[in-house]
C-alpha cells in the first residue's frame, strides 16, 4: 500500500514540479490525438455510410411494351432463385401509375390525358449486402438485361462500388498519418520523461543505491507518462466533440457539404474511449521505454 | 564478509585503478581504507556495492560473488549495504525525516516501521530535533550525520563510507568517526576511506593502504600498537 501510494504521489510530484514542459508537451499530445480522433472518426462516418448504401443495393428492370405475364413471371423466379438475390419485387404499369400519384400528387392531372398507364412495368431486385462487391451481381445484371424482354434498367452498383473504394483509400490514409502522429506522439512522450529523469538523476542514483528496485524507480515515471496521455486524449477528446457540435453552427456552407457524410448530431462514445485508451497507453509505453533506456546505461 | 580475489579495475588509458588486488575483510571488522587523491580508494568502496564492476578477478561479499550478480537483482546486495557518501547526496525537497526513511520507503515498510526505526536512528545521531528541516537549512556536520542515519536505518551488514570527514573540522570528525564506532559495535562491518592521518592515529584501527591502484600495505591494530 505504501508503495503504491508513494508511486503515485510521486507520478504527481513530477508533473507538478516541471510544469511548464508537462504543460507543452500536454498540448501537444492532445493536438496530434485530436487528429488522430478526427480522422478516425471520419473514416468511422464515412464507413458507416457505406455500410447504409450497401446495405440497399438495388437494380430495376422495365420491360418492353406488350411483353407477357408468364415472360415476366418466368424472369421473376429464374431472379429468385438466384443466390445473391435478396428480395425481388414486381411492378405492373398499373401499380407504377399509382406509385406515381402516390409520390407526386401535384402532377396526378397529367396522367387523365392517357387511356392507360404510360410507365412500364419493372421488377426491382435488391441484393443481399454481402455480396455488395461481388462482381458476379454485375454478370447477373447483364445477364438479365440481355434477356429481349427487358428494356432498360437503372443501377447504384458503380455507386456503392466507388464509396467502398473511397473508404478504403480513407482508411489507409487515415491509418498511415495515424501512425506518424501515433509516433510523434510517442516521441514527445519519451522526451518528457527522459527529461523528468534528467532532472531526477541525482534522486534516481540515490534510490538505486539504497535498494531500490529499478521498477520502483521506473514505475511513477511510467504512472506520469501515462496520466500525461491520459489528460492529453481527455483534452483531445473534448476538443473533437466541441469541434463536431461547433462545426455545423459556424460553418453553415460547409457543412451542406459534409453533413451528407459525417454525422454530428450521434457522435457515438467509442470514438472517445478509443481515443483515451490510445493516449493512456501511448503515454504508458513511451515512458516505460524511456524509464528503461536511462535504468540500462 | 568481504573477499577481493586478484581484482583489476581499468578505465580508458594505461592507468589501472586497482591493480591486482586481493584482500578479505571479516565481519564485524572497522577499517581504514587510506591513500593518496586517485589512489582507488572510491573504486575499491563502488565495486563492493557494484556501483563498478571489476575488469578482471572475483569479488565475494557475503559469501555471493558479486560478479555473477545480475543488474535486476542488485538490490538484494545494495539492501544489505549502507553508504555515506563525502557530499552527503541529501535530497534537498524532501525533510531530514524523509531522507532517512528512503531505504525503508523502497523496500515498501509500514508506515508504523519507518517511523519507529527512523526516529531511533534519529535518536542515535542526535538530530531528533531537526527531524522537519530540510537538508540546507542544517550545517554540515549535521547533513553527515544524517547521511550515516540514512545508511544504517535499514539495518546494513556493512557500512562504507567515502570521505566522511572530508568536510568537517577536527572536532565534528572526531564526533563522527565515534559514531561509526558506536554503529561498529553493534556487528555492522565498516569501511571508511580516508586520508586524513589524524583520525587514523586516534582511533586504532586496520588500514589498508592503497597507492596507484596497488594495495601497499594492511596493518592490522596488534601491529599498529607494536
Amino acid at each position: 500500500m505504501n508503495l503504491v501510494t508513494s508511486t503515485f504521489s510521486n507520478a504527481f510530484i513530477n508533473i507538478t514540479r516541471n510544469k511548464l514542459i508537462n504543460f507543452l508537451s500536454l498540448g501537444i499530445i492532445a493536438f496530434t490525438l485530436l487528429i488522430f480522433g478526427l480522422f478516425n472518426y471520419i473514416t468511422f462516418s464515412i464507413d458507416k455510410m457505406t455500410q447504409d448504401f450497401s446495405r440497399s443495393i438495388k437494380a430495376i428492370f422495365y420491360f418492353h411494351e406488350g411483353v407477357s405475364q408468364g415472360d415476366i413471371d418466368q424472369l421473376i423466379s429464374r431472379a429468385k432463385e438466384n443466390l445473391l438475390v435478396k428480395n425481388v419485387i414486381y411492378s405492373s404499369k398499373s401499380q407504377a401509375e399509382i406509385d406515381f400519384s402516390r409520390q407526386f400528387p401535384e402532377l396526378k392531372y397529367i396522367l387523365s390525358e392517357f387511356n392507360e398507364s404510360p410507365f412500364p412495368a419493372s421488377i426491382e431486385i435488391e441484393f443481399k449486402p454481402e455480396y455488395t462487391l461481388d462482381t458476379k451481381i454485375i454478370s447477373f445484371i447483364e445477364e438479365i438485361e440481355k434477356t429481349n424482354i427487358v428494356e432498360s434498367k437503372q443501377v447504384n452498383v458503380d455507386w456503392a462500388r466507388k464509396m467502398i473504394a473511397f473508404k478504403k483509400f480513407i482508411s489507409v490514409v487515415g491509418m498511415f498519418l495515424s501512425l506518424i502522429l501515433i509516433f510523434v506522439s510517442v516521441f514527445i512522450i519519451f522526451n518528457v520523461i527522459k527529461l523528468n529523469i534528467f532532472y531526477r538523476k541525482d534522486e534516481i542514483h540515490v534510490l538505486r543505491l539504497v535498494g531500490a528496485t529499478d521498477w520502483y524507480i521506473k514505475f511513477p515515471f511510467i504512472i506520469e507518462g501515462g496520466i500525461l496521455g491520459f489528460c492529453g486524449s481527455i483534452l483531445a477528446g473534448g476538443l473533437l466533440f466541441g469541434i463536431l457540435k461547433l462545426f455545423p453552427a459556424y460553418a453553415a456552407y460547409m457543412y451542406e457539404i459534409v453533413k451528407g457524410m459525417i454525422d454530428f448530431e450521434n457522435i457515438p462514445l467509442h470514438i472517445f474511449l478509443q481515443l483515451i485508451g490510445l493516449g493512456t497507453l501511448i503515454g504508458l509505453f513511451s515512458s516505460y521505454v524511456s524509464s528503461r533506456q536511462y535504468l540500462k546505461n | 564478509m568481504i573477499e577481493f580475489y586478484h581484482v583489476y579495475k581499468h578505465y580508458i588509458g594505461d592507468q589501472y585503478a586497482l591493480n591486482d588486488v586481493t584482500l578479505s575483510i571479516q565481519k564485524g571488522e572497522f577499517i581504514f581504507l587510506t591513500g593518496a587523491s586517485g589512489a582507488g580508494k572510491t573504486t575499491l568502496l563502488k565495486l563492493i556495492f557494484k556501483e563498478e564492476s571489476p575488469t578482471k578477478g572475483q569479488i565475494l561479499v557475503d559469501s555471493t560473488n558479486i560478479s555473477l550478480t545480475p543488474p535486476k537483482e542488485l538490490y538484494k546486495l545494495r539492501r544489505t549495504i549502507g553508504i555515506v557518501f563525502q557530499d552527503f547526496r541529501l535530497l534537498q525537497n524532501r525533510t531530514i525525516f524523509e531522507n532517512i526513511a528512503i531505504p525503508l520507503v523502497v523496500r515498501g515498510e509500514k508506515k508504523s516501521v519507518i517511523e519507529k526505526q527512523v526516529l531511533n536512528v534519529l535518536a542515535m545521531v542526535g538530530l531528533t530535533h531537526r527531524r522537519n528541516y530540510i537538508p540546507m537549512h542544517i550545517s554540515g556536520g549535521e547533513q553527515q550525520r544524517v547521511a550515516i542515519a540514512r545508511a544504517i536505518v535499514g539495518n546494513p551488514k556493512i557500512l562504507i563510507a567515502d570521505e566522511p570527514t572530508g568536510n568537517l573540522d577536527t572536532e565534528l570528525s572526531i564526533e563522527i568517526i565515534k559514531t561509526f564506532e558506536r554503529i561498529n559495535a553493534n556487528g555492522i562491518t565498516v569501511i571508511i576511506a580516508t586520508h586524513n592521518t589524524y583520525m587514523m592515529d586516534l582511533f586504532p584501527k586496520r588500514i589498508l593502504k592503497l597507492e596507484k591502484g596497488i594495495l601497499i600495505s594492511d596493518t592490522t591494530p596488534a601491529a599498529r600498537a607494536s
